[in-house]
C-alpha cells in the first residue's frame, strides 16, 4: 500500500502550474478563468498560503510569492473533481512574468557580480548550525580545522592541488511523489504522505504556519516506493495543504507525473571541489586543504547540512594532522538540490579519493598501500572534528575489497581496477522514541515513527523487539508512522534508524519485559531475577517452562490488559543537531573492475567488491541488499546519469528515456563484504549502512578508468562521449 | 466491452482516453499494478495480456475487448498460496521498497512461461525494461532463477 493506492471518497485532484522561467518577477496572475471552470473547487497562489518553510533555512514559500527562482517552481495550483478538469484549469491561468538575469553555475553564483537570488536571506530563520553570508548567494558556510595546514604544507616533501567537478543527478525513486491533505471543520490538518520524517515534517509545517503540533497530523502509508533522501522536507505537502484549506473539508490529492518528479522534486547537488594535499616522500599525508562548493539550487532545503557532512569527510578517512575544510552552500537558479544517499560525500570523495591515487602514482606507491599507510584506525583522531574514533573497521574494508577484486592480478590493456574508501558521520545528536506493547495473547506491537523506505527497518525493529522480549518474531508487528499516535523520531535518514530507533525499541522492549517478569515472579513466588523468557515462554533460568507470556498477563488481569513498555534514545552528546561529533562513524572501501572499449568509449563493469563496516549486521541479507543497490546507483552516477539543462535552466532530459538509470543488463556482479567493528552503544553492536553504499562507487570508477587507460577524469559521468574525447587525444599522442 | 481479469469476466464502458493502467487502478481497484512513469519506460505497470508482458500504461482501454489480463493480484491470492516467483522474491531478499516488484514478477512470469530454463544473461535481458532503483538487481535475478527451478520442479 503506497500513497497513490490510498482511496478517499470525495477526493479532489490537485494540479500545479509551474514556472517556465529560471528567475523572474511575477507581475500578475489571473486565475479567474480557471475559477469559473465547472468542477474546479479551489485555485490558490502564493498570497493564499503566505507561509515559508525549510529545514535548514526557512526560505521556501509554499507557492511562489513575488518572484520565481527556478524552472518548475510552484506558481499556482488547482483542485478539481477530476484530473482532467484540474489539468484543463491549469492551462487557463494567466501569469505575466518579467524575466530576471539568472545564474546557473555554482562558481558564477559566488561571484560578487552575480544576481542575488534571495534579497532577504539575512532575515530568514535558520538552524543554529548554519552561518549565512548576507547579501551574497552563499546561504551557508562551514569550516573544519585541525592543526596548521600552512605549516603542514611547508613540512611536506610534495604538495598536490587539483579541482574536480561533480554532476547533478536525480534520485529516480520509481514511485512518484504524492500527498493527500484534508482540513477538518475545527481546522485540524491531516496529511497522508510518504515522507521520510513525519515528525520533522509536522514540526517544519507547524513552524512555517505558526500552528501548534496538535493541529497537524502526518500519516505515512505503510510503504514508500524508494526515498534515498529525496522524500523528506516539504515537497507536494505544502501545495496540498494550501489547496485543502479552501475545499470545505474535501481531501486533495496530488501525485506528480514523472516529468515533474525530475524537474521539481529534488536534485543531487552538483559540486566543485578543490583539494590541496601535502605528503612526505614515503606517502604519509601531512596536510590537506579542501574547498567545496555545493549548488543547492533555488532554495536551501537540506543543502547546508549536506555541505556540512561533505566537509566533515572532506579530507578522506585518513590520519591527517593538519586540515582545513571550507564548504559553501550556494543558491543558483537551478532546481532545488537536497539529500541524496551519501549526503554530500560522493562529491567530496570524488576530489580527495581521486587525489590520493594521483599522489600514489607520482610517488610510485601502490594505491592500496598508500591508503593503508594513512587509513584511520581504532583510536585515531578524526582529521576534521578532532574527536577520538572508536569502532573503526576501515583497514579491514580496504584489504578485503582489494582481495575480492583480485587487485594484483595482471589485466590486459584498457582493463583496470580502482578503489576508493570513506568514512561518514550520522547526524548528531538526534533522538528517537518508541513504545512496545504486549497483549494478553502474548503478541507484541512496536509503536514507532521509523519509515519503511525499503531498507527493511520494520524487519530490523521486529527482530530487535523479538530478541529482547523473548517473543517469537512472527508474533511481533511494527506500526507505520502516524504523528497522533506514534512518538517522535528525528528522521529515517543519515543511516541512523537501526542505531537510534533500534536502541529506543530495545529500551522499550526491556521495559515491557521487566513488567512481564514481575507479573510472573509474583505468580510463581520467585524473584524476577531468577526468570528468563524466550519463545514466549517464561522459565527459571536454565530450568523448565513455568508459564507463557500470555499466561503471565492474563493471570494478573483476568479481564484483559496491555503491558506498555516505553523507550527512548538520545546520545549523551551536547550541541544542536549536526553540530556535534558523530555518535558513530561508518567505514567502507569499494573496488571496481572495468574495461574501456578504446573505439567507442563504452565501459563494461565486470565486478564490484564493496566492503562495509556496519558495526554488527543484524540482518545480513538486508545489509547485502543495501550494498548492492547503492553500488548500482553509484555506477549510474559514475557512468551514465547526468541531468542536462538548456541555457535558460530548463531540464532537457526529464524522463527515463533520456536520463539513463542502470538496468539489469548494466548491473555487474557485486561482491558485498560485511565488516563488523562493533559499536559499544549500538543495538547489539550495530551502526548503519544505507548512505555509505554509493559514496565511493563513482570515484572507484574514475580511479579504475585511470588504471585501465591512463586517463584521469576530473568530471563525471564517464559517458562514452566524454571518454572518447580523451581516448582520441591519447591515441594522437601515441601516434606522435 | 468485456474482458477477463485474473480469471473473472469484467464489463466496462471503455473511455477512449483511458489506459489499461487507469482501468485497473481506478475502476477495478487493482492497485497492485503501479504507475511509475506513465510512458512505458519504467515497467512498474507490467501485466500479462493474452500471454505477453505489456506496459499497462501503453495499452488503450479500447483495445481490451475479449482479452485476457493477469495482474499481480491474480498470481498469489493469499500468503499461503504464493506463486513460486513470489516465494523466491521473499526468500532471496529481492524486494526492497517493493514498488517495481509487481511489474518485475509479471515480466518474469511471462518470460518463464516461454523460456522455463533461462540463463542468468537471459533473465537480465528479459527484465531490462523494468527499472529497480533499490536492489542493484542481483537478488532479483537470483530470485527469478530460483523461481524458474521451482516452477520446473512443480511441473514434474
Amino acid at each position: 500500500m503506497y500513497i497513490d493506492d490510498l482511496k478517499f471518497s470525495d477526493v479532489l485532484y490537485g494540479k500545479i502550474l509551474r514556472s517556465p522561467h529560471a528567475h523572474a518577477k511575477i507581475k500578475r496572475i489571473d486565475t479567474s478563468k480557471a475559477e469559473a471552470l465547472l468542477g474546479v473547487r479551489a485555485v490558490v497562489t502564493g498570497k493564499d498560503a503566505p507561509f515559508r518553510g525549510g529545514e535548514a533555512i526557512r526560505d521556501q514559500p509554499f507557492l511562489a510569492v513575488g518572484k520565481v527562482r527556478c524552472v518548475g517552481e510552484v506558481v499556482a495550483a488547482v483542485a478539481a473533481d477530476t484530473k482532467e478538469i484540474a489539468e484543463h484549469a491549469i492551462g487557463l491561468i494567466v501569469v505575466e512574468y518579467e524575466p530576471l538575469a539568472a545564474v546557473l553555475d555554482v562558481m558564477e553564483a559566488v561571484k560578487p557580480s552575480a544576481p542575488l537570488i534571495h534579497e532577504e536571506m539575512h532575515a530568514y530563520a535558520h538552524m543554529p548550525v548554519v552561518t549565512v553570508v548576507p547579501h551574497t548567494n552563499i546561504c551557508a558556510k562551514f569550516e573544519f580545522k585541525q592543526g596548521d595546514v600552512e605549516k603542514g604544507f611547508r613540512e611536506s616533501d610534495y604538495v598536490f592541488e587539483d579541482t574536480f567537478r561533480f554532476p547533478t543527478g536525480h534520485h529516480c525513486q520509481i514511485e512518484p511523489f504524492g500527498a493527500v491533505a484534508q482540513v477538518s471543520v475545527n481546522g485540524k490538518i491531516t496529511i497522508w504522505v510518504a515522507n521520510d520524517a513525519p515528525h520533522r515534517l509536522r514540526k517544519d509545517i507547524a513552524d512555517a504556519m505558526g500552528i501548534p503540533f496538535e493541529n497537524l497530523r502526518v500519516i505515512c502509508p505503510p510503504f514508500m516506493g524508494g526515498g534515498f533522501g529525496g522524500k523528506g522536507g516539504l515537497k507536494v505537502e505544502t501545495v496540498c495543504i494550501a489547496l485543502a484549506m479552501h475545499t470545505n473539508g474535501r481531501p486533495v490529492k496530488i501525485i506528480l507525473d514523472r516529468e515533474e518528479v525530475f524537474m521539481a522534486s529534488l536534485m543531487k547537488h552538483a559540486a566543485v571541489a578543490t583539494v590541496k594535499t601535502g605528503v612526505k616522500k614515503d606517502g604519509k599525508i601531512v596536510a590537506t586543504h579542501a574547498k567545496l562548493y555545493y549548488d543547492t539550487g533555488a532554495y536551501a532545503e537540506k543543502g547546508p547540512t549536506v555541505t556540512l557532512h561533505g566537509c566533515e569527510s572532506g579530507v578522506g578517512p585518513y590520519k591527517v594532522p593538519n586540515t582545513l575544510v571550507e564548504g559553501y552552500t550556494v543558491y543558483t537558479n537551478n532546481p532545488v538540490a537536497g539529500a541524496l544517499r551519501g549526503y554530500g560525500l560522493p562529491q567530496s570523495s570524488w576530489a580527495h579519493e581521486s587525489m590520493i591515487d594521483m599522489i600514489a602514482d607520482k610517488l610510485g606507491i601502490d594505491q592500496i598501500e598508500m591508503r593503508l599507510k594513512n587509513a584511520l584506525e581504532e583510536g585515531s583522531i578524526n582529521p576534521t572534528r578532532g574527536d577520538i574514533l572508536t569502532s573503526v573497521g576501515l583497514k579491514e574494508c580496504i584489504t578485503k575489497a582489494a582481495e575480492a577484486i583480485e587487485w594484483n592480478k595482471p589485466r590486459p590493456l584498457n582493463r583496470g581496477v580502482g578503489i576508493a574508501c570513506e568514512y561518514k558521520a550520522t547526524k548528531t545528536p538526534s533522538g528517537s522514541s518508541a513504545f512496545v506493547k504486549v497483549e494478553q495473547d502474548g503478541s507484541a506491537s512496536v509503536i514507532t515513527s521509523a519509515v519503511e523506505v525499503g531498507q527493511g527497518i520494520k524487519t530490523i525493529l521486529a527482530q530487535i523487539a523479538s530478541e529482547e522480549l523473548g517473543i517469537p518474531m512472527d508474533r511481533v508487528i511494527v506500526t507505520s508512522p502516524d504523528t497522533d499516535y506514534t512518538p517522535w523520531d528525528a528522521s529515517t535518514t543519515a543511516s541512523r534508524a537501526t542505531f537510534h530507533m533500534g536502541n529506543a525499541v530495545r529500551n522499550a522492549a526491556k521495559d515491557a519485559k521487566v513488567q512481564i517478569l514481575a507479573l510472573a515472579a509474583a505468580a510463581l513466588s520467585v524473584s524476577a531475577e531468577d526468570l528468563e523468557v524466550s519463545n514466549g515462554e517464561i522459565r527459571l533460568k536454565g530450568g523448565d517452562k513455568k508459564m507463557t507470556v500470555a499466561e503471565a498477563i492474563r493471570g494478573k488481569w483476568k479481564s484483559g490488559l496491555t503491558v506498555l513498555g516505553r523507550g527512548t534514545y538520545y546520545p549523551e552528546i551536547k550541541g544542536t543537531m549536526f553540530s556535534a561529533r558523530s555518535i558513530f562513524y561508518m567505514y567502507a572501501a569499494q573496488a571496481v573492475d572495468l574495461e574501456v572499449d578504446p573505439e567507442t568509449g563504452k565501459i563494461k563493469v565486470h565486478k564490484v567488491a564493496a566492503a562495509h563496516d556496519v558495526g554488527k549486521a543484524l540482518n545480513p541479507m538486508a545489509v547485502e541488499g543495501q550494498i548492492e543497490g547503492g553500488v548500482v546507483q553509484g555506477l549510474g552516477t559514475g557512468l551514465w546519469e547526468e541531468v542536462l539543462y538548456d541555457e535558460n535552466g530548463k531540464m532537457l532530459n526529464p524522463n527515463f528515456r533520456d536520463y539513463r538509470v542502470p538496468t539489469a543488463v548494466d548491473a555487474p556482479e557485486i561482491i558485498p563484504i560485511i565488516v563488523e567493528a562493533t559499536h559499544e552503544e549500538g543495538p547489539f553492536g550495530a551502526k548503519g549502512i544505507g548512505e555509505m553504499t554509493l559514496v565511493s562507487t563513482p570515484t572507484a570508477v574514475g580511479n579504475a578508468i585511470y588504471n585501465a587507460t591512463g586517463i584521469r577524469l576530473k568530471e563525471l559521468p564517464a559517458t562514452p562521449e566524454r571518454l572518447l574525447k580523451y581516448l582520441k587525444a591519447r591515441s594522437s599522442r601515441t601516434e606522435e | 466491452m468485456k474482458f477477463r481479469v485474473n480469471d473473472e469476466w469484467r464489463e466496462l464502458d471503455a473511455s477512449p482516453t483511458k489506459s489499461l493502467l487507469d482501468v485497473l487502478r481506478d475502476d477495478l481497484f487493482l492497485t497492485g499494478t503501479k504507475r511509475g512513469c506513465d510512458s512505458g519506460e519504467c515497467g512498474a505497470c507490467t501485466v500479462i495480456m493474452n500471454g505477453k508482458a505489456v506496459n499497462a500504461c501503453l495499452v488503450l482501454a479500447t483495445e481490451l475487448d475479449g482479452s485476457e489480463i493477469t495482474t499481480i493480484e491474480g498470481l498469489g491470492r493469499s500468503v499461503d498460496k504464493l506463486h513460486p516467483l513470489q516465494k523466491a522474491f521473499i526468500e532471496k531478499g529481492a524486494v526492497q521498497c517493493g514498488f517495481c516488484t509487481p511489474g518485475i514478477i509479471m515480466t518474469a512470469k511471462a518470460f518463464l512461461d516461454m523460456n522455463p530454463k533461462p540463463t542468468e544473461e537471459e533473465v537480465r535481458d528479459a527484465i531490462s525494461g523494468n527499472l529497480c532503483r533499490c536492489t542493484g538487481y542481483s537478488k532479483i535475478v537470483n530470485a527469478i532463477l530460483a523461481g524458474a527451478e521451482e516452477v520446473g520442479r512443480l511441473k514434474h
